[in-house]
């Protein structure tokens, strides 16, 4: 099967998993006897006239299924609706997308950057002290809470006063040129980015090394280095190589995470993300955005695995598409 | 041993707030075992906070000093020894008949405690009122003319309102923030949420406005509020030559349209209709000349003035052209994704740029109508920029870091009070405590006792809304009284809110001008709340209550996930009431779900939440004090399809709150005003609907360079706005070199 039939067929595999869990969500949604106009409702400002006019105007008042069927249908037409604070959500997310893809595309370069060299270098020299500090550093990044190292990072912040606390631009950043303003977004970019990649930097490492260790075990590279190639040519050309099938199926599901991973980071370092949109919606019961998130969040997660399985056909040469 | 020092001095220390001394009965000892182990937790809490913290004692010792220096300075005069009420693990048996003797014995040491509480209740309130940051009271606004060039070059004549700070520097940036996902729209009169109110008022200038330091209704776009004999009409004239911020002319014009069209209409939140509504029926409003309106109502209603406080004026050459077009538009006309350019305002300040998720900016307005006494026209400051912070700890953090110029009140809670207060020098800037706040927190039963229309009829426990039984227990008065006297108020003040507190006993806080200062604190006394349920035919077997039926007495305790305060409360509400014997079930959730069981399901049966108050005019809690109110959570009756609710049911106290609520709200008597609304709090306090537990302390923190910053008790709206009564005259002082 050619690569273009392949993905085809994927894409059109996808459709009905997607009805699927959009069916699932909204039930899940519906059925969790959260109050989306609880606010108003506990607001002794609020009339009883004003809490039924909300309704109407926000489709509650309608059988569930009901909704759901104005749901899909907006959505077939490209419309997803707008959130209960009257904003359309296509808008709301648009706002805050290229700040989590720029927060997680950078974590994810750092993250790989570290990790894979890490991982081979701690599988090479295993059970060397450099091979224990790294398992050291690993299983702390693993192990602590992101929210805790998001706040201990602030307070790092905040003694060296090197850092801006929290945010992604500073007040006068509209004043300021273009040079400026990049800097600036990096500079606030620091800690986020930090955390991030502390965090995600242990099963990175430790599936590279895994792996590779694996890998160097294998009587091929017996042979390899029986011929006498030099030791770089055995690690690099013919182990790693092997060794990094697994990691491009998690490079896919990191895809799917691009745009939902970093709520807890998001909303401890004021950082204006999807994540922390998508929680705060989910807390208020704001039907059409939690949607939209969902679904944004499982259509990459889907074309995360596609690209993950056709990039395997490439890398690996025994793979074929069926 | 260091840690019951540390337990001693966090009694020490909400002693000093209340001006009395740490008790050293078994009570005490108590206190410091739970004290203990609370400051465990806190102290994390406080790591997580960012403290530097040093060693428990040290930390303890200058909480202790430096709590009291925030609450102002305490006289050692008003230090009394603690009661002498004792209590042990296992409480209290039932007497089984009490004799006449011991009845009597009893109810004198209850009298004596009373009266003891009395006077300690009394010193309490001297002490914190002493400690309320007061700014001296500057009087009356004075109007003066301003000529300034109109738009044709022609010179005209302005009349402003001049500032009463001391004249001040322009130029400059004033950084706040808000907690929160930031506004839901710039359009104040759609608004549902408090931070986009706190917006609003920032760019709409109110008609009226309240004194900050009296709470008495003055003219603010207006000029003069005329009342006819009968309280019928009122006739209230424009200032000359006030304009919109694009230049046109603000007149009567805009004032009819506001409440004729949008208000009356019910374009965007329809509240405002249906709380200037007197009796169903809104008042009329008629324009009598270009710069004078008169408002007709139907009947003679007190809070009116207070009511028109919640519609600024509308602009209505630009919302015409909205509100001409179908209703549902006005939602999403001026929304968080408008272009700031269309904004067209009459307040200080107007939207410069709203950047998602992080800030709002807001620029000078030009055509602001106010002067300062060198006659220059105000604001002072360029920007006023609100960051939006979704964690409290990152907000104080930016606080410590610089980044906010300003820390609002709410924004400081009980235990970063303390430590906040150590780095007042350092970071330059100074704390306000403000006094109680007018939000309560209380714990309330299900008291309803009709049947459940989806009910299932056969079952006799699913039958109504409560279990039968537990109707029973919910509705007898004793009950509530028995479980209000068992809890522990001082301590969770103490332990919970580290003393940034204060005890409440009745629905107003003693932040409200009504509050109803005859009616007694009264302390834990778990003696007397046994007295109270064996009256209540309660009894007590081997540790567990029972009610005359033989039932046990057991119920589910909820409140919203989340709050840690809430929680800890919730903790020592069940180890209080376990001590009578009672088994509390505590279920902490979502703070929706919690909504939707007391608005929609009414499934629950014991809740702690909170409600805000009103400090100038109790009839704003209509609401949820009438029987038939929206809010009327202990007893929640539902509004039919149209909207209406019937009362059947209603217990006789109910109806005599009612009455004294109308009573109150239709006299223009000060004196009548008051006695119907303590009745009203009097009822409150014997029935214990709600059993009332505790209000915060306002306190806000300001860096030493912000000029003119007079926060007062009652200057307090939604933040943004919040303390900064004043932000037209607010100036960042130049440092000098």
């Amino acid at each position: 099967m050619s690569v273009p039939v392949y993905i085809l067929k994927r894409a059109l595999q996808a459709l009905p998993l997607l009805l699927i869990i959009s069916i699932m969500s909204f039930t899940m949604l519906k059925l969790a006897p959260v109050d989306p106009l609880a606010h108003l409702r506990a607001n002794p400002a609020i009339s009883q006239a004003a809490i039924k006019a909300e309704e109407e105007r926000l489709g509650l008042d309608k059988p569930a299924h009901v909704q759901y069927f104005i749901w899909l249908k907006n959505l077939m037409q490209g419309d997803l609706g707008v959130s209960t604070s009257g904003s359309p959500v296509v808008v709301l997310l648009m706002q805050r997308a290229g700040n989590t893809l720029l927060l997680s595309v950078l974590s994810l370069i750092f993250t790989w950057l570290i990790a894979a060299p890490a991982g081979v270098y701690a599988a090479v020299h295993r059970g060397k002290w450099i091979d224990k500090l790294f398992s050291i550093i690993t299983a702390v990044g693993m192990s602590m809470p992101t929210f805790l190292m998001a706040l201990l990072l602030l307070m790092v912040a905040l003694a060296t006063r090197a850092l801006p606390i929290g945010g992604l631009t500073s007040p006068y950043f509209f004043e300021r040129d273009a040079v400026g303003q990049i800097l600036d977004i990096a500079h606030h970019l620091v800690i986020p980015v930090a955390v991030l990649t502390f965090v995600n930097l242990a099963h990175i490492q430790r599936q590279m090394r895994a792996n590779l260790l694996d890998v160097l075990r294998a009587e091929y590279i017996r042979t390899a280095r029986a011929k006498g190639l030099s030791e770089n040519k055995v690690i690099f050309r013919h182990a790693v190589r092997t060794a990094i099938n697994p990691l491009i199926t998690i490079l896919g599901f990191e895809f799917a995470f691009l745009l939902s991973g970093a709520a807890l980071t998001e909303t401890v370092l004021a950082f204006p993300g999807l994540g922390r949109l998508t929680l705060e919606a989910v807390l208020t019961k704001d039907m059409n955005l939690v949607m939209a998130s969902l679904m944004l969040g499982s259509a990459m997660l889907i074309l995360g695995n596609l690209l993950a399985d056709v990039l395997l056909k490439f890398v690996d040469p025994r793979i074929t598409l069926e | 041993m260091k840690t019951a020092v540390l337990g001693i001095t966090l009694i020490a220390l909400a002693g000093t707030m209340y001006g009395c001394t740490p008790r050293a009965s078994s009570e005490g000892d108590i206190a410091v075992k739970q004290a203990v182990q609370q400051d465990d937790k806190e102290s994390r809490q406080e790591a997580k906070a960012g403290s530097n913290a040093t060693s428990g004692k040290a930390t303890g010792d200058l909480k202790y000093t430096q709590l009291a220096s925030i609450t102002g300075p305490t006289d050692d005069s008003h230090l009394i020894a603690g009661d002498s009420s004792t209590e042990s693990d296992d409480v209290w048996q039932t007497p089984a008949h009490p004799s006449e003797e011991s009845t009597k014995e009893f109810a004198r040491e209850l009298k004596e405690d009373a009266e003891r509480l009395a006077q300690e209740s009394a010193r309490n309130q001297e002490a914190l009122a002493k400690a309320i940051h007061r700014a001296p009271n500057p009087g009356p606004f004075k109007l003066v003319e301003v000529k300034a060039k109109g738009q044709d070059g022609a010179e005209e004549v302005v009349e402003c309102w001049q500032a009463r700070g001391k004249p001040g520097e322009f130029g400059g940036t004033l950084t706040v923030s808000t907690f929160g996902s930031g506004p839901k729209t710039f359009n104040y009169w759609a608004h549902q949420d408090a931070e986009s109110a706190g917006i609003g008022y920032l760019m709409f200038e109110r008609f009226l406005d309240l004194d900050p330091w009296t709470g008495e209704t003055y003219p603010r776009l207006a000029k003069s509020i005329k009342v006819s004999a009968d309280h019928k009409e009122y006739i209230i004239t424009l200032r000359k030559g006030l304009k919109w911020s694009d230049g046109s002319p603000l007149t009567a014009d805009d004032v009819v349209y506001t409440f004729d069209t949008i208000v009356r209409r019910g374009f965007g939140n329809s509240s405002t209709r249906d709380t200037l509504s007197v009796f169903g029926k809104f008042p009329t409003v008629r324009k009598i000349d270009d710069l004078t309106v008169s408002f007709q109502t139907s009947h003679p209603f007190a809070p009116f003035l207070n009511c028109l406080l919640n519609a600024p004026i509308a602009p209505k050459h630009v919302l015409e052209k909205i509100t001409n077009r179908p209703m549902e538009e006005f939602h999403s006309f001026w929304d968080v994704n408008c272009d700031p350019s269309t904004l067209v305002v009459s307040g200080p300040f107007k939207l410069g740029r709203y950047v998602p998720g992080q800030r709002i900016e807001m620029v000078r307005n030009r055509n602001y109508a106010m002067v300062d006494k060198l006659g220059r026209r105000l604001p002072y400051l360029d920007k006023f920029v609100v960051a939006i912070v979704p964690d409290q700890n990152t907000q104080i953090l930016k606080f410590y870091g610089n980044e906010l110029d300003v820390l609002d009140i709410k924004s400081v809670r009980g235990f970063d009070a303390a430590l906040m207060k150590q780095k007042e020098e350092s970071g330059n800037f100074k704390m306000y405590n403000l006094g109680p706040d007018d939000g309560t927190v209380f714990l309330m039963f299900n008291m309803n006792r009709r049947e459940n229309p989806k009910g299932n009829k056969n079952d006799p426990k699913k039958r109504y809304y409560v279990d039968p039984v537990k109707q029973k227990w919910f509705n007898d008065p004793h009950f509530r009284q028995a479980v209000s006297h068992a809890i522990n108020r001082k301590r969770i003040v103490d332990n919970v809110l580290r003393g940034v507190g204060m005890s409440l006993y009745t629905s107003e806080s003693p932040a409200s001008l009504y509050f109803n200062r005859n009616l007694k604190p009264f302390p834990q006394d778990l003696n007397y709340a046994a007295e109270l349920l064996a009256r209540g035919g309660f009894v007590k077997k081997g540790g567990k209550l029972y009610d005359r039926d033989g039932n046990a007495v057991e119920f589910t305790l909820n409140t919203n996930a989340g709050n840690t305060a809430r929680d800890a409360t919730c903790i020592m509400i069940v180890n209080d009431l376990k001590k009578l014997g009672m088994k509390v079930n505590y279920q902490p959730i979502d703070f929706n779900i919690l909504v939707d069981k007391t608005h929609t399901s009414l499934d629950w049966e014991a809740i702690v939440m909170g409600l805000t108050g009103d400090k100038v005019e109790p009839y704003n809690g209509a609401n949820v004090w009438k029987s038939d109110g929206r809010i009327h959570m202990f007893d929640q009756r539902l509004p039919d399809s149209n909207g209406r609710t019937t009362v059947s049911d209603a217990r006789d106290w109910e109806k005599e709150i009612d009455r004294n609520l109308d009573l109150a709200a239709t006299t223009f008597d000060e004196k009548l005003r008051h006695k119907y609304f303590d009745r009203y709090q009097q009822i409150a306090y014997e029935q214990q609907p709600f059993i009332y537990l505790y209000c915060i302390l306002d306190i806000a923190s300001a860096r030493n360079k912000l000029g003119n910053y007079a926060p007062t008790p009652l200057g307090i709206t939604y933040q943004p706005k919040g303390s900064f009564h004043n932000l037209e005259e607010l100036y960042i002082i130049a440092a000098r070199h």
